[in-house]
């Protein structure tokens, strides 16, 4: 019986028994990043924190092909990631979602910005078009993509949602349109992931923002180092005076963008260019992108996303609405007679059309090849970078370089300028580079140890899929309410009451104000039982009474027929000759006790009346017995053990005196260790005594 | 104890007045809504021009009227100039609909309450949010939250909820639950158990027809009457309920091929529909979508024409056609035109789709039954011809005269009061007779004053007040200089650019291209007149209400509130019956503190819950272990308090086996659900007589305690039957439906 006690719970089963165990493995944060650690390309990174879990973007490497391009995904379970967020429309930040959507067991949900979701079923589609690999090397197909869509939920800027406990808001990033950095908040533990940023505003993007609050940690890209960019207004006019000065000679000119994103920028400028400069209009521009008509509702309607010159042009005319510039379909629409300037993708040459026209331009000495961005190692454009003598061809043949090749970045990454400013205003106590080529990443590491040499910020440049830990304690707090909350505890004073947690939030609260401050409710279940008797009701009472301490008689004019009630839980009424009724209200202990009056009554009906009438106790003589019990328990436990004059026990162990009332449980001894002892030795037999304790009402 | 809350309102209380409360927390004003009507009625305002000045944030919820249009006239005349928080379209449409409303006046009347650069300026420190978006406010409101939500009722529309020390004030006014073409449904249900809840009760009394047959009827009316030849006439707003509208029209056209024009007729219809097209993001899952898979924009209109001039309908004076028009109190604008034209004949349709606001054209003509006969003003802006020119020039010339005058003196004014002040600080006081700018705005006497002096001296000049006779002034250079040369003052070599920047961005493309006709017309300086004439229409057109207001009707206000189940609820907004009926049935229903403030009634709904937070320290909560229910986890905890520092109670476990509890049963036991459970353990289960029973003899029943208020208090369940195996078999099946705790 002492062990019901207890337990308290152990009779009735749970549905669902998973208890959350509170270690200190609860407050380790672990970082993984999955792809662009100590790389370009690819960027996934995997955070988990107090059983939550989140992906940061899902990107695949563009100088591989294949499953080779994807980030680590074996290194994870997918089926445990609470939220994924893809930070914007990049092939090297989302190209891998539809495979993790529909190839992998993850179950959780995904967000993206509105503008971003837009384009990404536009890019992933041509993606899935263009990338010319073996049937067994697609990693999706367009099907996938249209899946995917409806499993991506959008966020706009700054709204905050909440889900599992998982608190995330985006800000504005820069980078391109719809590019957000994500701030996640995990019981109070906030990370902020940068994406691609750039603090620089542009033709038609805001800079990123200052996120208000200061994050925990910052996981920040490093693609530029330590490189500083020049002034916007000079590479402008170092990109445009490339570009006349070329054509001007009768050359051609080549600029190797990815469809989306910058290649909007560049365009703005070119058409402003050659909107000032009338001589130009004879020469022809091409954007060689199947893609740019059908984005450029895109861009028209997310206005709001972009910043405050494109929308005042707006209101007079569209600005994407570009007048010197003219689409182009493929190489064979190309009517190549004289100077002019094709923007055509991809960005780092590795194959279609910007390759084709690279092949066909490299060997004149008059033609210009404009690099405008970041180039990923490992591709072509990365290579004549370094100005080679010879090329290798497509077709396999090795050709000599003549062309000119500038490299001019429009990419809207930030440089160091920028991030050591942006860090140091945020101050987050731990930094963790991603998105950086491996020498890149280690200088700026560098300089930004020294930068905050001072400080405690903790920097970490993690390879793929090594983890990084961080410690957070952070201090539950709760809060009390309710009925509970009327009176301020003083020290000492014990509290008791549901511990209610939702998300990462705790409340306090009596049971009777569930309902008052959450969504559950609780329940009393009354049960009513017939069990065939036909003895008389005189017997059961007398059983009763050889058993239970406390079994009292209602007098009849209260109940119509007669009734005993157990221990005031469980009321037993003689309803008719054949049977007797017993109610009660559950809980583990009524239960158990009506089960032991169930098997007495029919145990009584089975054995026949055995009447064998002994004398009724008196309470003094309960009292008297309850106490000897005590005694002799107490003796055993702690050998000398005397009655008091004044009627409490004094116990003696070696040289401590103790004093215990048996009455109120009081314990008066100058030994801590003993008082405490006794005091539990004295509670535990109290529970033994008397097994049953007191309903509260 | 907690969060002290104080209402009151200021308009917009029993009755249809526009809405405008004070919501003070912990002293922080927030003005919710900042309402006037369609008639700008300045004695509607009096009780704001007594706070406005003490506003820290005002918050707007909708873009109309009713909910926005005292802004710029609160600004400039009550000093309004606290910031101003809405969402993007409530500030980009809001600006629109005030634009119309100005422009309507003006065409009529010389509406003075405010001019274009009032609004603009009103305008201009809107803080512009997300939905979603918590804003935590700075300084005076450190520790309040704000943050707007999805209300349903127009586009960008907001149900505020305000947070403070976990507390929440939400603030919801004509939402709208019903999803619809353009809009999401209220996320309002989603809130629950706030401390406080202000809402309308608006509709309180008002019943809807479902939805598809009420576009199906709007449909059928307007064809009928098309093809009899005739015109209809929807009064609408400028840029709220009309979106819905157009797209119904637009899907059916579409659906039918009907080939019949319909025109959108305001001074602001393109700009409205190019902004619309920008707030996708704002709008519903559904237009979203097709953007995202098609970039079909909803907002391409196929078969509505936008026009901003009534010249533009002459060419259809005799074709069937359907005009929108905005000023839907028929009181000014171009509906007011229109209705006038259009009354007389027989074939023609008014079709309201909203309730006029009140002592309006439009609420006169939808009592039943309506008007024979109404009388209207009609009012026109003529250019001045013949002597009134004349007059008008001279009068021109002498006010320009006058004020050359007057601004030289200023100008002067100033420079002897610089001068004089340099020479000698005494004269400082008694330099001038009034302050120079004060005189421009209203002291005519001043002015004049100065004006019979200033023709005596040489023009311009006024003598310094500390000369006894008037006499040339004369100037010391009194430049000073430092260790870097000459103390200059930067602002003097500043490029005034900024102005012109200003003017860029402030301009946002507001008075875009097609518009700047009737703007040109307005702004011009073409001197003109306002020519008006009573007259009487017979109205003949036959005259139609149907309900597209967009807000959620008496019944599921009803639910929705009930759902939400706030502590303290406050009724604003909604005829005196209205409110009346929704108390009494919040009272029985909902939550015993309902209240009703009258205008400038303050009412006090802190709440009394009693709440301190504790430190759970790491030993109590290893020992915690937590059962899931749902969002929820749930545990029984036994505690004692430790002081660690001051202030905060820490929580301990406690040093012996506590005494044992009274076991708790939590769950919410759904008898319908059970039975299922039960079925699918192979047990025979019917519903009896609203219990369930179960096996041959087990009957479970919930017992409804009446006494109990609803939404407090534990669920009665019994379980009763006779001895045998099934009843401890489902005595174990109901136990696993709760969590003992």
């Amino acid at each position: 019986m002492a062990s019901v006690m207890t337990g308290g719970q152990s009779m009735i089963p749970y549905p669902n028994p998973t208890p959350t165990a509170v270690t200190r493995e609860g407050d380790q944060l672990v970082l993984t990043p999955l792809g662009a650690g100590n790389e370009v390309g690819r960027s996934c990174m995997h955070m988990s924190f107090k059983g939550k879990t989140v992906l940061f973007d899902c990107g695949i490497h563009p100088a591989y092909s294949g499953v080779a391009a994807l980030p680590y995904f074996d290194e994870i379970d997918p089926s445990t990631i609470d939220v994924l967020l893809i930070t914007h429309f990049h092939l090297d930040h989302a190209a891998s979602l539809p495979y993790f959507l529909e190839k992998t067991n993850f179950r959780g949900r995904v967000f993206m910005t509105h503008s971003t979701k837009a384009i990404y079923r536009l890019l992933l589609s041509d993606y899935v078009k263009v990338s010319k690999v073996s049937i067994e090397d697609m990693l999706y197909d367009e099907n996938d993509i249209i899946r995917s869509m409806d499993k991506i939920e959008v966020i706009d800027f700054h709204q905050t949602l909440e889900v599992n406990g998982i608190r995330f808001w985006c800000y504005t990033a820069g980078h391109v349109l719809g590019a957000a950095m994500f701030m996640v908040d995990i019981a109070g533990v906030r990370v902020l992931y940068t994406g691609d940023y750039s603090r620089e505003e542009d033709r038609h993007l805001c800079a990123a923002e200052l996120p208000q609050f200061t994050p925990d940690i910052c996981i920040i890209e490093s693609t530029y180092g330590v490189q500083l960019h020049q002034p916007r207004l000079i590479r402008e006019k170092r990109f445009t005076d490339v570009i006349h000065s070329t054509i001007s000679q009768g050359g051609r000119v080549l600029i190797p963008a990815f469809a989306l994103g910058r290649a909007q920028e560049l365009l703005l400028i070119l058409d402003e260019y050659w909107e000032n400069h009338p001589e130009l209009h004879n020469i022809p521009i091409y954007y060689a992108s199947p893609l740019a008509k059908r984005c450029m509702a895109v861009y028209q309607t997310y206005i709001n996303a972009m910043n405050d010159r494109i929308r005042t042009q707006f209101a007079n005319s569209n600005p994407f609405d570009f007048k010197h510039i003219s689409p182009l379909k493929s190489i064979e629409n190309f009517d190549d007679v004289g100077p002019s300037v094709v923007m055509a993708s991809p960005s780092g040459l590795q194959s279609g059309l910007s390759r084709q026209l690279f092949d066909k331009w490299c060997s004149e000495k008059k033609n210009a090849c404009v690099i405008p961005g970041y180039v990923v190692e490992g591709t072509l454009a990365k290579t004549i970078i370094n100005e080679p003598k010879e090329v290798t061809l497509m077709n396999g043949l090795v050709a000599p370089l003549n062309m000119q090749v500038h490299y001019i970045s429009f990419c809207a990454h930030a440089d160091y300028a920028q991030t050591s400013g942006f860090l140091k205003e945020l101050m987050p106590p731990h930094i963790v580079l991603v998105h950086g080529e491996a020498n890149e990443m280690g200088r700026l590491r560098q300089k930004l140890v020294s930068q905050f040499s001072d400080t405690n910020t903790k920097l970490y440049t993690p390879k793929n899929c090594e983890s990084v830990s961080m410690y957070f304690t952070s201090e539950k707090m709760a809060k009390t309410i309710g009925r509970l909350a009327e009176k301020v505890p003083a020290t000492g004073e014990a509290v008791s009451g549901l511990l209610v947690k939702k998300g990462f939030t705790y409340q306090i609260m009596a049971p009777d104000d569930l309902r008052v401050f959450s969504q559950l409710c609780t329940a009393n279940i009354t049960q009513r039982i017939t069990v065939p008797y036909s003895g008389a009701f005189e017997v059961i009472k007398y059983r009763l009474k050889q058993i239970y301490e406390s079994v009292e008689s209602l007098p009849v004019e209260e109940a119509e027929v007669p009734t005993l009630i157990v221990h005031e839980r469980v009321t037993i009424r003689h309803e008719s000759d054949t049977y007797v009724m017993m109610q009660w209200s559950s809980d583990p202990m009524s239960d158990m006790v009506s089960d032991s009056i169930v098997a007495m009554i029919l145990n009584i009906d089975r054995e026949g009346p055995k009447m064998t009438p002994i004398e009724e106790k008196t309470h003094e003589e309960m009292e008297r017995m309850a106490q000897k019990v005590v005694y002799s328990l107490m003796v055993s436990l702690f050998g000398g053990v005397k009655y008091g004059e004044d009627g409490r026990l004094v116990i003696t162990v070696d040289a401590d005196v103790a004093r215990l009332d048996v009455k109120s449980g009081e314990v008066e001894c100058e030994n801590q260790g003993l008082r405490e002892r006794i005091t539990t030795a004295f509670s535990r037999v109290q529970g033994a005594v008397r097994p049953l304790p007191k309903r509260q009402c | 104890m907690g969060t002290s809350v104080q209402v009151t309102p200021l308009s917009g209380v029993y009755g249809e007045s526009p809405l405008c409360y004070l919501v003070a927390i912990d002293g922080f004003n927030l003005l919710m809504d900042c309402g006037w009507n369609d008639l700008f009625d300045p004695s509607l305002l009096l009780p704001l021009s007594r706070v406005a000045k003490s506003v820290d944030a005002v918050l707007i919820s909708h873009p109309d009227i009713l909910h926005l249009g005292a802004l710029p006239y609160a600004r400039k005349h009550f000093g309004l100039s606290a910031p101003v928080y809405a969402t993007e379209p409530v500030y980009r449409l809001g600006l629109l609909t005030m634009y119309d409303h100005y422009l309507s006046r003006r065409q009529i009347s010389d509406f003075d309450m405010f001019t274009l650069d009032d609004i603009d300026a009103a305008f201009q420190n809107v803080i512009r949010l997300k939905y979603s978006q918590n804003y935590h406010l700075s300084e005076k409101g450190e520790g309040i939250v704000i943050a707007p939500h999805v209300a349903g009722h127009l586009l960008g529309s907001t149900v505020w909820k305000i947070t403070k020390d976990g507390e929440d004030v939400v603030y919801a006014v004509d939402f709208n639950h019903r999803k619809e073409r353009h809009l999401n449904g209220t996320v309002l249900e989603s809130f629950v158990r706030p401390a406080v809840l202000i809402t309308d009760a608006y509709n309180a009394l008002n019943n809807q027809v479902y939805k598809r047959q009420r576009d199906q009827e709007f449909i059928d009316e307007i064809l009928r009457v098309l093809r009899a030849n005739g015109t209809v006439l929807l009064p609408v707003d400028t840029a709220g309920r009309v979106l819905e509208l157009i797209l119904i029209l637009e899907q059916y056209w579409a659906q039918q091929h009907l080939s019949f024009p319909i025109f959108f007729l305001s001074n602001v219809a393109s700009s409205t529909i190019e902004y619309v097209k920008s707030f996708l993001e704002w709008m519903s899952d559904s237009i979203a979508k097709s953007f995202e898979h098609t970039r079909d924009n909803a907002f391409l209109l196929k078969y509505v024409s936008l026009i901003i001039n009534k010249s533009d309908l002459e060419n259809y004076a005799s074709v069937p056609k359907v005009v929108l028009t905005s000023m839907a109190s028929l009181e000014v604008g171009f509906s007011h035109d229109m209705f006038v034209e259009l009354a007389t004949d027989t074939k023609n349709l008014v079709l309201f789709t909203e309730r006029g606001q009140f002592g309006t054209l439009a609420r006169m003509l939808q009592v039943d039954p309506p008007p024979k006969a109404v009388k209207v003003t009609m009012s026109k802006r003529v250019p001045l011809v013949g002597d009134d020119l004349k007059a008008y020039d001279e009068e021109q010339e002498k006010i320009k005269k006058e004020e050359a005058v007057k601004k030289a003196s200023i100008i002067k004014v100033e420079e002897v009061r610089a001068a004089s002040s340099h020479l000698s600080e005494s004269s400082k006081g008694d330099s001038m007779m009034i302050d120079p700018p004060s005189a421009v705005a209203s002291s005519e006497v001043a002015s004049s004053h100065f004006h019979g002096k200033m023709d005596i001296l040489v023009d311009g000049f006024t003598p310094p007040s500390t000369s006894v006779t008037p006499m040339f002034p004369f100037f010391e250079n009194t430049a000073q200089w430092d260790d870097f040369g000459e103390v200059i003052n930067p602002d003097d070599y500043v490029i005034q650019e900024e102005e012109s920047n200003h003017m860029v961005g402030n301009g946002n493309g507001l008075d875009a291209k097609p518009d700047e006709a009737s703007v040109h017309l307005l702004l011009d300086s073409t001197p003109s007149k306002v020519v008006s004439h009573e007259m009487t229409v017979q109205v003949k057109c036959a005259l139609l209400y149907m309900d597209f207001e967009g807000r959620s009707d008496g019944r599921s206000v009803k639910s929705i509130i009930a759902h939400v189940a706030p502590l303290k609820l406050v009724l604003v907004h909604g005829s005196a019956e209205a409110t009346e009926h929704l108390k009494m049935h919040c009272a029985k229903h909902v939550c015993p503190q309902v209240y009703a403030p009258q205008i400038e009634e303050a009412i006090d709904v802190t709440s009394d819950l009693c709440a301190y937070k504790v430190q759970l320290s790491e030993k109590l909560m290893s020992n915690v272990l937590f059962r899931k229910m749902g969002e929820y986890e749930i545990s029984w905890m036994d505690s004692v308090t430790e002081k660690t520092n001051e202030k905060m109670l820490t929580l301990l476990p406690p040093p012996s086996a506590s005494p044992a509890h009274n076991s708790v049963l939590v769950g919410d036991l759904k008898l319908a659900d059970f039975k299922q459970f039960l079925s699918t353990k192979g047990i025979q289960v019917e519903f009896a007589g609203g219990a369930l029973k179960c096996g041959e003899h087990i009957t479970v029943r919930k017992v409804s305690d009446s006494s109990q208020k609803a939404g407090t208090g534990a669920q009665q369940i019994v379980i009763e039957g006779p001895l045998c195996d099934d009843y401890y078999k489902i005595r174990e099946h109901l136990y696993s439906q709760f969590y003992l705790l």
